[in-house]
């Protein structure tokens, strides 16, 4: 886990999370590492202790948002469905990358609500409010 | 002598792909399978098809369980059809 100085840049037009925490960045895709189960894991442990987290989805980490994926096909848990309780342990920032979804050719249609897609000025502005974070990524 | 080329990396992720279109021959077949199924989004997969033409295949359900849905270029396979294809070609190359 790196900390990084906090980061005065002007507010964005959407609604971005201003206050500190910590934010966790997800890039890789969701089934051929355990990078995606892990940041979950983090994700709801911090939660469960009511700390303030916001979630960062890019890369192909946007993958693991993607709607009508069907794990039982690899016979592997599906993690991604735990998303859903994101709501009940107060984590209420989900932002993914607007660039990276163009990138892949997907269209912003999630298995959660609330996902909110930035462009990427927004996306490091939202990262730049945030004073923690943790990165899922290598 | 052709080669089976067995794509199991995301090409947004890593150089792997772009690795096996410089080696890839005319008549080679290309399987993608795992992570290689996102690289039917990915600008590179025209550059294949103009290489391989209709030698590419992708593993069905690895591509199901990703939402991804194929060009109709791109061949639908399951795994047992990978075991025969790695005996229709004389080499494998895995690129993970």
């Amino acid at each position: 886990m790196h900390s990084q100085a906090q980061n005065t840049l002007p507010n964005t037009s959407k609604k971005v999370n201003n206050e500190a925490g910590l934010a966790i960045i997800n890039s890789k895709a969701p089934y051929s590492s355990h990078y995606g189960k892990d940041a979950l894991d983090v994700a709801l442990i911090f939660g469960s202790y009511e700390q303030k987290v916001s979630l960062f989805f890019q890369g192909d980490g946007v993958h693991q948002l993607i709607a009508k994926q069907d794990t039982s096909l690899l016979s592997i848990k599906d993690y991604l469905k735990t998303f859903a309780a994101f709501e009940f342990y107060d984590i209420e920032h989900v932002y993914a990358c607007q660039q990276s979804l163009l990138t892949r050719k997907l269209e912003p249609s999630f298995h959660i609500t609330d996902v909110q897609v930035l462009s990427t000025t927004e996306f490091s502005a939202a990262l730049n409010h945030i004073n923690m974070y943790c990165g899922f990524k290598t | 002598m052709s080669t089976l080329h067995l794509v199991r990396q995301s090409a947004f992720a890593t150089n792997d792909f772009a690795q096996c279109l410089n080696v890839v021959n005319q008549n080679d077949a290309i399987v993608l399978m795992d992570d290689g199924c996102y690289n039917v989004n990915h600008t590179l997969i025209n550059n294949l098809l103009k290489q391989v033409g209709d030698n590419i295949n992708l593993v069905a359900s690895h591509a199901k369980a990703r939402a991804i849905e194929a060009n109709k270029m791109i061949k639908l396979i399951e795994m047992a059809d990978v075991v025969t294809l790695t005996f229709i070609h004389s080499k494998v190359i895995t690129w993970q």
